[in-house]
């Protein structure tokens, strides 16, 4: 247990060292993702949509800050490391690989929080958004617990993406803006209808931003898929099930490394 | 000039491969459309919750048109931020491209060209998706051509400024390519009218040729411009305005291209690996 904890403060150590070595890479990662949440904001009030809409954009670009780090620093991360020549360390070294994915979670929860962060105090100050948290113990819970399941879904990707070769690459790409409309990541998701939204609930964005929508913006329970509780429930539930999931696709790897051989061979 | 277009045609196609040779082109064309299609249905979510309704309004059309032409901009862009980074420390060809006797100047124009050429499909199917929800198609082909092409045009001298850019850049290429798409998504009026912005980013609006190219496009899709700001032009101001700001960024790309260039070979950037 000790060593597995060790090897998790080591593999996130380069990822919070890494996130507030360079000023510039902070404040560029917070620009940029207010560029298309102001477009978004724009558009609402375009069509003169009630004010809390407007919050909508700002928490979507929150919480898709971390599903960018889930896609681009945990799900891909593994080919990337393959394709840079760091995968034989890892495998090599005396430690599991499930604390190897377990510290690069930690280390980009951190790297990503500096800059939601940023995108929250200047997105709420730029448009004015008016938020009044009804449960704070509740949306904190919500709020970790959804982080918690993103990056256990990352995990279980990542050995899936290494053996998928470049595929990877698309597969995250591929990740973005259709995950974007079936998470509902700037209006209320049950927009969508009963059973797309239901089949949504599978990402773990869905449930999570619908149940923080409720406990930051009031008026919007109306538009809310179900209650936060039941949320807070499934989002456990995926939780484990993706930890699961991840353990055994990480033996899967393994064995099909043993077995084939390709796994560290690069361009595929 | 028979050099440059062998360049040319050899970069689009090493582009393509690069693009699609992951898999077979079905699964390729059908990945080249998903993301666009991803990116127009969340608008059209963000209109239905507002107005309850999907079909057949002006403020619809604005916005799913901007949104299906702004795909060719924003992916080209993007694909051309990492372009260099890709070259120089991924596949690490770079330095060999710049000693081959094509110019590397020839090579980018043409990995562009492929690109854009890749981003026309996904807006030709987002247009194709218009007829369900009722969008008031009246369209001009030849401005439509002519918008096209010459925006083509723009985007390469837009695209070869930002790959100029990162020849000197050790980890920004993505992030410049996504910073000049979403400063064209936010101030071009693309999928929101320029007069909801604060009006300082109005006027700088007004000297980016990608506002009067989205607003070709409307005029050449839809037979109008409902924009309240540049409805007050005329077709022929706004393609005068658009060849002017064109011709500028065209300026502003070959000078970067050259004094970067120098800069690069200068420094040795040419080699660099940072292993990003």
């Amino acid at each position: 247990m000790i060593e597995f904890l060790r090897a998790v403060k080591g593999r996130a150590y380069p990822r919070v060292i890494g996130a507030l070595r360079e000023p510039s890479w902070m404040l560029w990662d917070t620009f940029l993702p207010l560029l298309s949440l102001s477009a978004y904001v724009f558009v609402y009030r375009s069509l003169h949509a009630p004010r809390e809409f407007e919050g909508f954009v700002i928490l979507g670009g929150i919480m898709t800050a971390y599903w960018l780090n889930v896609l681009w620093g945990m799900a891909s991360q593994f080919y990337w490391e393959k394709e840079t020549g760091n995968l034989q360390y890892y495998i090599m070294a005396p430690a599991s690989l499930e604390s190897i994915l377990a510290g690069m979670a930690l280390g980009g929860m951190f790297g990503t929080t500096t800059r939601a962060i940023g995108i929250l105090l200047l997105g709420t100050w730029l448009f004015k958004v008016d938020m009044s948290v009804t449960n704070p113990y509740l949306l904190l819970l919500i709020f970790v617990i959804c982080l918690a399941a993103m990056y256990a879904m990352g995990m279980m990707f990542s050995s899936l993406f290494l053996l998928w070769g470049r595929e990877a690459w698309v597969t995250s790409s591929l990740f973005e803006e259709p995950i974007y409309f079936l998470s509902g990541q700037n209006f209320p998701v049950k927009a969508l209808g009963p059973y797309l939204s239901m089949a949504a609930s599978i990402i773990p964005l869905t449930l999570g931003l619908d149940a923080m929508r409720q406990l930051i913006f009031p008026s919007s329970i109306k538009f809310a898929l179900m209650d936060p509780y039941l949320e807070l429930l499934f989002l456990s539930i995926l939780t484990i099930v993706y930890l699961f999931l991840a353990k055994v696709f990480l033996r899967k790897m393994e064995n099909i490394g043993k077995t084939k051989g390709t796994i560290l061979t690069r361009w595929l | 000039m028979s050099r440059f277009i062998s360049t040319v045609k050899t970069a689009m196609w090493l582009d393509y491969q690069i693009a699609s040779n992951w898999t077979k082109p079905l699964t390729f064309f059908t990945y080249n459309i998903a993301k666009p299609v991803g990116a127009s249905l969340l608008l059209l979510a963000m209109y239905y919750v507002v107005t309850g309704k999907i079909v057949g309004s002006m403020a619809l059309s604005f916005i799913y048109i901007g949104n299906a032409f702004y795909m060719i901009l924003g992916q080209v862009m993007m694909d051309l931020g990492w372009l260099v980074h890709e070259d120089r420390e991924h596949y690490q060809t770079l330095k060999y491209i710049m000693i081959s006797p094509s110019s590397y100047y020839s090579y980018l124009i043409g990995r562009s060209a492929a690109r854009f050429l890749l981003s026309i499909f996904p807006a030709i199917f987002l247009l194709l998706l218009g007829f369900i929800i009722h969008i008031p198609y009246n369209f001009n082909y030849p401005l439509l051509l002519f918008t096209i092409l010459f925006g083509w045009i723009f985007m390469v001298s837009a695209g070869m400024l930002l790959n100029t850019i990162t020849l000197l850049t050790a980890r920004y290429g993505g992030s410049i390519g996504e910073t000049f798409a979403g400063i064209f998504y936010l101030l071009s009026g693309v999928i929101f009218p320029l007069s909801v912005l604060p009006s300082f980013l109005t006027k700088f609006a007004l000297f980016l040729p990608s506002t009067y190219w989205f607003s070709l496009i409307r005029r050449s899709v839809l037979g109008m411009e409902t924009d309240p700001v540049l409805s007050q032009l005329s077709l022929q101001s706004t393609l005068i305005l658009f060849a002017i700001t064109t011709a500028y960024f065209i300026t502003l790309s070959l000078s970067f291209y050259f004094s970067m260039d120098y800069l690069a070979r200068r420094r040795g950037a040419l080699e660099m690996i940072t292993t990003y």
